[in-house]
């Protein structure tokens, strides 16, 4: 072979690569929503941005702490698996945390510990469109007036994965009531 | 181009035959072909940049209404293109610098925006430091397989980037500074800075590395503080001497100054260091460190250091070994000298005045070198070193302000006699 054919032959490869790093992005997480399991988590929105990706709103969730059952102390950093139960209102919370990578089920969360019997959720991007994420947040922020509204992040969990599908306001996501009140604003 | 049009006048006159007259027209003509061919190059990379900027701004925008699958083809098209053309470039154009660097300047954006895009539709959390090694790494290749000397450019913008962000724009008090990723990265790309050395010695895209590869290394030497952090100061003394000896090296010698990327980052370090260094605050605080040897020995900081000054002192030594003492620049061993001055500083608060005495001399010397070369820039940047050493010695003395306003007038004097006896000595000789 020729220089230039070896050249064009890496070429491809290269390019192939390139196309195979945001391909298995795609199916990785497709996966997740076609067979993972669905959990409603607990959470607070606020708003700020990436600059390639632009606008997204960051969900805070109310319940990572867990009760450490072994003896052992969890240092910061340490990888976890995480399985949860629903709570009397069908949320996700933390059942229990093990260091073992468990065989016999796809439904747990892998993460890192944060301190003090704290878990992180790594699905705390939500991404929306540039005029949107700003408004998502004040509309939270009016909820959270209203005692009986509960915010909640619809997230698949299979595997150890976990993707965000959408946050919801009293079961209506909160696209749909941003772009709800921009018609009444756009109205008036 | 005039004298073109002064060439006929001259065949005519027997002032050059008609043979010379050809060469002269072909040069012109050649040469007038290499700048058109630069501007391709400039305005196609240009606009690819553009291009890919701007869709990485409309992606930006997150288009909620889309379906996920559009999203997803919208992901993959842009660097489809990208790959196409360049593998156009690569079988049809290989010669051509415009078509290679645009379409790989197009497809480096092109690849970083599919990731960009992808982790977007699925909420992907990534970190951004994540999405730049992922960026990088994937567009390095290109580097090497399409020769293109733009995606180096951002390649090495990149990476500089990345450890930034990484290290001072992110604020975590947790994992302190982290930038051993960069300094892989960084030896990637050096394959190629060789490359283009060896190739290319004398393009524009060598000028462009030559400043973008210190300045980079510059930005990023203060991550590697750990537990040590004082050592970091030798660190980037010792980085300046060596910057400043690649610069008087034969390679750079006879280039412009304004190329000599090396000699101006190294000297103009060196000083801003030494000027810094003469004020009694740094030498008080380095008292006070209390630096066990042998766990300065296994920091970071002084593995770093002592690489950095073995690899000055290997180039000062050849740079000097066969040359006199007065030859050698005042700027060459500083670097030395500080350390010895920083060892003293450990224990004896004389430090203080050794480098007072050492921003003096350079300053001095700096002068008599200007007045041997007969060059006003330089004899002005000593007269500069010591205004700049004075200036600093106004804010932290206790000395009298007549002494100090004598002192001002002595160095204002300077500057006239000096540079009246230098511009009288170059009349004398026209």
């Amino acid at each position: 072979m020729n220089k230039k054919k070896i050249l064009l032959l890496l070429f491809i490869l290269v390019a192939l690569a390139q196309l195979f790093v945001p391909a298995k992005m795609i199916l990785d997480r497709e996966d997740v929503l076609a067979t993972g399991k669905e959990y409603k988590f607990n959470v607070e929105p606020v708003d700020p941005s990436d600059p390639f990706r632009g606008k997204y709103i960051t969900l805070r969730f109310k319940d990572t702490r867990f009760n450490n059952q072994t003896d052992q102390k969890w240092t910061r950093g340490e990888t976890a698996f995480v399985f949860f139960k629903l709570d009397a209102n069908g949320f996700a919370i933390i059942d229990s945390v093990s260091r073992e990578k468990p065989l016999n089920t796809t439904d747990y969360l892998k993460t890192k510990i944060r301190y003090n019997n704290k878990v992180k959720f790594l699905f705390d991007r939500f991404y929306m469109e540039e005029s949107k994420a700003y408004k998502a947040e004040m509309l939270y922020k009016e909820s959270r007036r209203d005692t009986s509204k509960v915010t909640y992040a619809l997230v698949n969990i299979k595997n150890g994965k976990a993707v965000l599908k959408n946050v919801l306001i009293n079961g209506v996501s909160i696209k749909e009531l941003v772009e709800k009140q921009q018609e009444i604003e756009f109205q008036k | 181009m005039s004298i073109l049009k002064n060439i006929a006048e001259l065949v005519r006159e027997n002032v050059i035959s008609q043979e010379t007259a050809d060469k002269i027209k072909n040069y012109y003509n050649t040469s007038e072909k290499q700048t058109t061919n630069k501007l391709f190059v400039v305005f196609g990379v240009l606009g690819a940049t553009l291009v890919g900027l701007g869709l990485i701004l409309i992606i930006a925008h997150n288009w909620d209404d889309l379906s996920r699958v559009t999203k997803t083809i919208f992901a993959f098209i842009p660097l489809l293109i990208g790959q196409i053309m360049s593998g156009y470039s690569l079988i049809k154009k290989p010669k051509s610098a415009a078509w290679i660097e645009s379409s790989a300047a197009f497809l480096f954006f092109a690849i970083g925006l599919s990731i960009a895009l992808v982790g977007q539709i699925y909420n992907i959390p990534g970190s951004f430091n994540t999405f730049m090694v992922a960026w990088m790494l994937l567009s390095i290749p290109l580097v090497y397989i399409l020769k293109s000397q733009v995606v180096s450019v951002f390649y090495i913008v990149g990476i500089t980037y990345y450890a930034v962000d990484l290290n001072y724009l992110t604020f975590s008090r947790f994992n302190k500074s982290n930038s051993i990723i960069y300094w892989l990265l960084l030896v990637l790309i050096l394959p190629n800075y060789y490359l283009l050395y060896k190739n290319k010695p004398k393009s524009n895209f060598m000028v462009l590395h030559n400043w973008l590869l210190p300045i980079s290394i510059i930005i990023t030497l203060a991550t590697l503080m750990k537990d040590h952090a004082i050592l970091i100061f030798v660190a980037y003394f010792s980085l300046y001497g060596l910057f400043y000896l690649i610069g008087s090296s034969d390679f750079f010698k006879h280039q412009k100054l304004r190329n000599n990327s090396y000699k101006i980052l190294g000297s103009l370090g060196t000083v801003i260091l030494l000027i810094a260094f003469s004020f009694n605050g740094f030498w008080k605080e380095l008292q006070k460190e209390n630096l066990i040897f042998s766990e300065v020995l296994k920091s970071p900081e002084f593995l770093v250091t002592t690489l950095i000054t073995l690899l000055g002192i290997v180039l000062l030594y050849f740079q000097v070994k066969n040359k006199s003492i007065k030859e050698i620049k005042p700027i060459a061993p500083t670097f030395l000298l500080f350390i010895l001055i920083f060892i003293i500083g450990l224990k004896f608060a004389i430090a203080v005045i050794l480098i007072n005495i050492l921003v003096f001399s350079v300053g001095l010397l700096t002068i008599k070198e200007g007045a041997k070369q007969n060059h006003l820039g330089i004899l002005n940047y000593g007269l500069l070193i010591i205004t700049a050493m004075i200036v600093s010695r106004f804010f932290d003395t206790k000395l009298s302000f007549v002494f100090r306003g004598i002192l001002f007038i002595l160095v204002g004097v300077g500057f006239f006699i000096t540079n009246y006896w230098m511009l009288k000595k170059r009349k004398v000789n026209e």
